[in-house]
């Protein structure tokens, strides 16, 4: 017997006999393939520096570990409690992420302000802002009176986003600006949002992002990657130094790969941010195409699984939250390997659970949490 | 809730797409542009650097070392090891040199070099500075100072011409599949043996390949592949001789400057001139000559502006070899070969007689064309040696006529075809760079240069080229070799070397003469020899040998040049009984060949042979 959320389960309808195997496994490949592949982008610039070459690799899997505790913790309680809480927890994600902006209190690089520096770990709000904001998207819209949301509740709706990503996006950190847009517009989607709305919101954001260009929002180095996307042959060299670089690693790659620890591109460190943002040229020049394509495919069944959870869900909060954190892996990934393999302009993303960073590994546990936590739960 | 189920499927189709993108994406660039990404990927990160080999040496016949290589001590900077201190590293270095910082600098700054390679910054610098920066590393963190090999000439400007120079290689020659392998810093002979005998001197560049990371910083160096050194040249050039040659070249020309000359009512420019001296049994140059000259030296550390200017745009032209890149008229030089000819050819016999006018008129011709004889003077009847002795005009003439008439007859250009025999009209094959071929008119020649023959074929051509005059040109170098074979029986390719060595002495390669023999019996040739043996004794050259002990073997030469004073010829041959050397003078402006071109021969010979000739060298006007 167990009491959760104030309801008597049935034996048989104990959530511990419902967790979703199958997603914990994938978790802890891709979770294990990090370990192997930060090691590898790593090893050779610390021992060439003197530090100990596991470095990196250690505090990754602490990270790692305080992320496993997470997925437990998040899977344990109902997840109907975050519903309970979403307001809290959404107002808790506007204070942080305005807390960042204050000079003494968040840390800048680049002219970025982004980050908490806590006892050596640095903690990014706009990571666990999403998950924030995919709570407070997921219980608004399924508190809906109407089973199509009207204007009004678009409007709402669009106010709680708009909020959060304002602040995100003045930071300035783009990337993650574009997640959130991709996962409130995946939920309004999977919410039923008329045709008609979502077309207004698509033009909405146009106009937005024109007039944050005229506006002078976008910095000259942002303009500089999309240029470089755009119109690769006539960039500067420098400008598109990652991207050839990128390109060159993944490449020569081949078929099978360099070989675990001989990527020429990798030991000799010619890819920039390689251990955080540029982690999959790692697989592609060390492991090929077929190591690529089993990326590919651990992500294509991570993704599976939760567009699965949301289907199986019976109730709507569940079925939403799942979505939220489905577009959320599934557009991280996409932006991220895309942008590596050049047929997406360069945004500072994370890959989900490979790319070396502590907020992004939490993060992206706390989703597997919820996934499972909706899962375990999913009759009602 | 239903309407969820269809939005997520959308949501499900649209992240398969996300992962259809992506493979083929990868797909792409890991298999199809897979091969390429990888060298791509190997150049990022392989750098390779030529080691300069040691330029091969240049000896003469025994030996003795013409062009040898001597060490410049050259300061290099490592960029990516000056680190912080870079201002007062270079104003440190500033003041040793005496070169200002800012220079240095501006040195530095260049894309010639990856960021690994050292930038040279100052060469030939003093012991001292080596010293200095070996004293106190500290404050010249960095700086490097290396021994570099660069070009040496201990016989100072001798053989200038025939050595060359070096210097880096151009932008024309980089594109040439000849220096296929060749940096774009690397030095080539740009003239003389440097530039022909170039792959044999210049060895085999050593190559160090390192890995490095994206810093530049290298992380392991391959095993190198040491440069092997160039050959030698071991020459055929005898020092002795060409010191001899060159002094006695000069102080011709210097005198021949002294000599007033009536035709043109001022003393003689003799602005220019060349010996060669051959040995007729094998073709070996042993000692080439061309005034004005310069110093192989002065491109060791480029040019100053007035060494460029002398050297590329004054009129004297002195980086021109005269001996065998600039052609003149041989004038009566060139009579012992027609004389063959016409014996040759039944146009005369060695025991008839052929009368000598002042003057000769081609028959038939009515244009009121009157061949002079050189003096203006007959002679009366005179056999070839005789007409040789005296350098008789008209008897040629006359043969010249003959020729011509054969011509008309038979279509057949017998008094060409014979020159051509004894290598005139063609390149002698020699191995120095860019040879001038001369010109023997014939029927060819004349219908390619319709401007200068606008009556096409006429007689005069065979005229003036019977005593060597007109159009028919040719090198110093030329005459040389044709009297060489005149002496041995034997047309020899000149050449300058004998063999190439590799660094222990060994034999790399030889280079004979290739000889063969000239289609005349000896009889022929010893009766031609003996007359040009009594130009000496008794003839044009005879007041300038009268007082040497030297059996020498000759003729002398004066081909008019209008506007131009005469060029002045000697060729001889000594000793006649056994030719051992076969010597020619060529003097530009230099009036009659007995006058300025003979008594630089006989010079020579005597110096040669140590066999003083008494009284002054000074010939008599004749030709």
């Amino acid at each position: 017997m167990d009491l959760v959320a104030g309801r008597v389960y049935a034996d048989e309808r104990r959530p511990i006999r419902h967790i979703d195997g199958f997603l914990l496994l994938v978790t802890a490949i891709l979770l294990l393939l990090g370990f192997f592949l930060i090691y590898s982008a790593t090893n050779q610039t610390l021992d060439q520096d003197r530090l100990d070459p596991f470095l990196r690799v250690n505090k990754q899997m602490v990270t790692a570990a305080m992320g496993v505790v997470l997925i437990l913790v998040m899977a344990t309680f109902d997840y109907r409690f975050l519903k309970v809480y979403a307001g809290f927890i959404y107002a808790g994600v506007v204070v942080t992420l305005l807390l960042v902006r204050v000079p003494f209190l968040g840390s800048s690089a680049a002219g970025a302000q982004r980050w908490f520096e806590v006892g050596g770990f640095q903690i990014t709000p706009s990571e666990f802002a999403k998950l924030g904001l995919i709570v407070m998207l997921a219980a608004s819209l399924s508190e809906m009176r109407h089973s199509l949301p009207t204007i009004q509740d678009v409007i709402r709706l669009c106010g709680v986003v708009l909020l959060p990503l304002l602040l995100v996006f003045t930071q300035p950190d783009i990337g993650t600006s574009i997640v959130i847009v991709a996962i409130a517009a995946g939920m309004f989607l999977v919410a039923g949002m008329s045709g008609r709305h979502l077309a207004a919101l698509v033009v909405i954001c146009l106009v937005l992002i024109a007039a944050a260009f005229q506006l002078g929002v976008i910095k000259e180095y942002q303009l500089d990657r999309i240029r470089a996307f755009i119109d690769r042959e006539n960039t500067p060299a420098d400008v598109r130094y990652n991207l050839d670089q990128a390109e060159i690693a993944v490449g020569s790659g081949g078929l099978f790969g360099q070989g675990y620890l001989h990527g020429r591109q990798t030991t000799l460190d010619y890819v920039p941010e390689q251990h955080t943002d540029f982690i999959f040229t790692v697989a592609g020049e060390e492991f090929g195409f077929v190591g690529a394509v089993f990326v590919l495919t651990l992500f294509a069944l991570l993704l599976w699984r939760s567009i699965r959870i949301a289907f199986l869900s019976k109730d709507p909060f569940g079925t939403y939250l799942a979505t939220g954190v489905a577009i959320m892996f599934a557009v991280q990934m996409f932006v991220n390997i895309g942008m590596v393999i050049g047929i997406m302009p360069i945004t500072g993303i994370p890959l989900p659970f490979l790319s070396y960073g502590g907020s992004s590994m939490l993060a992206s546990c706390i989703g597997v949490g919820i996934l499972l936590n909706v899962h375990m739960r999913r009759f009602k | 809730m239903e309407r969820s189920g269809s939005r997520l499927k959308i949501l499900a189709f649209v992240v398969a797409f996300m992962f259809v993108a992506l493979s083929t994406r990868l797909w792409f660039l890991q298999v199809l542009a897979g091969p390429q990404h990888d060298r791509d990927a190997r150049d990022n990160s392989l750098r390779t650097v030529a080691t300069d080999a040691l330029r091969g040496d240049i000896l003469d016949r025994d030996g003795r070392r013409l062009v040898h290589n001597r060490i410049s001590l050259e300061v290099r900077i490592k960029r990516d090891e000056l680190g912080d201190e870079a201002e007062a590293t270079l104003a440190h270095l500033s003041e040793i040199l005496g070169v200002p910082a800012q220079e240095l600098g501006e040195e530095l700054d260049t894309k010639l070099y990856y960021s690994y390679q050292p930038v040279p910054v100052a060469e030939f610098v003093p012991e001292q500075v080596y010293f200095k920066v070996r004293e106190e590393p500290e404050k010249f963190q960095g700086v490097e100072v290396v021994e570099q090999s660069v070009r040496s000439y201990p016989q100072g400007p001798l053989a200038a011409h025939l050595v060359g120079w070096v210097g880096q290689i151009n932008a024309q020659e980089i594109d040439d599949p000849l220096f296929a392998g060749y940096g774009p810093s690397d030095l080539v002979g740009k003239a003389g043996i440097e530039a022909t005998y170039e792959r044999w001197l210049r060895g085999e560049p050593g190559e160090e390949r390192f890995l490095v990371n994206s810093d530049g910083e290298v992380l392991r160096e391959f095993d190198p592949r040491p440069a092997e050194p160039g050959h030698d040249l071991r020459l055929s050039l005898d020092l002795n001789v060409q010191r001899i040659v060159e002094d006695e070249l000069v102080t011709g020309l210097q005198r021949a400057r002294t000599v007033f000359d009536a035709s043109t009512g001022r003393n003689l420019a003799a602005n220019a001139g060349a010996v060669v001296v051959l040995d007729p049994n094998t073709g070996g140059i042993v000692a080439m000559a061309s005034w004005p000259t310069f110093r192989p030296s002065w491109f060791v550390k480029g040019l100053s502006p007035e060494q460029d200017h002398y050297l590329n745009a004054s009129k004297a032209a002195p980086s021109l070899s005269r001996a065998t890149q600039i052609t003149y008229a041989p004038g009566s030089a060139f009579k012992p070969f027609v004389a063959l000819a016409a014996l040759k050819e039944g146009r005369a016999t060695m025991g008839g007689y052929y009368d000598c006018p002042a003057e000769y008129v081609h028959p038939g011709d009515e244009s009121g064309t009157i061949f002079h004889n050189w003096d203006g003077v007959g002679a009366g009847s005179l056999s070839i040696a005789q007409g040789l002795k005296v350098s008789c005009d008209t008897q040629y003439y006359k043969w010249g006529s003959d020729f011509y008439f054969l011509d008309a007859q038979t279509n057949r250009q017998e008094l060409q075809r014979r020159v051509k025999q004894w290598g005139f009209g063609q390149p002698s094959d020699v191995d120095l760079p860019a040879e001038a071929a001369g010109t023997v008119p014939d029927r060819k020649y004349v219908t390619e240069h319709r401007a200068r023959y606008p009556d096409g074929w006429i007689p005069g051509i065979d005229i003036l080229l019977a005593i060597g005059s007109g159009e028919m040109k040719a090198t110093p170098l030329q005459v040389a070799q044709a009297y060489a074979a005149l002496a041995s029986g034997k047309l020899c390719r000149p050449h300058l070397v004998s063999r190439i060595e590799d660094g222990a002495g060994r034999v790399a390669k030889k280079i004979g003469g290739r000889c063969r023999r000239v289609p005349y019996t000896e009889a022929e040739l010893n009766y031609i020899r003996e007359a040009l043996r009594s130009v000496t004794t008794g003839g044009t050259a005879s007041s300038v040998f009268a007082s040497c002990s030297l059996d020498v073997a000759g003729k002398t030469g004066t081909a008019e040049r209008p506007p131009f004073q005469d060029t002045s010829w000697f060729a001889g041959i000594v000793p006649a009984e056994r030719p051992e050397y076969v010597v020619v003078a060529t003097v530009e402006q230099g009036g009659f060949g007995a006058e300025t071109a003979a008594p630089i021969v006989r010079n020579i010979m005597s110096r040669i042979y140590r066999a003083p000739c008494e009284g002054p060298a000074l010939g008599e006007a004749e030709d």
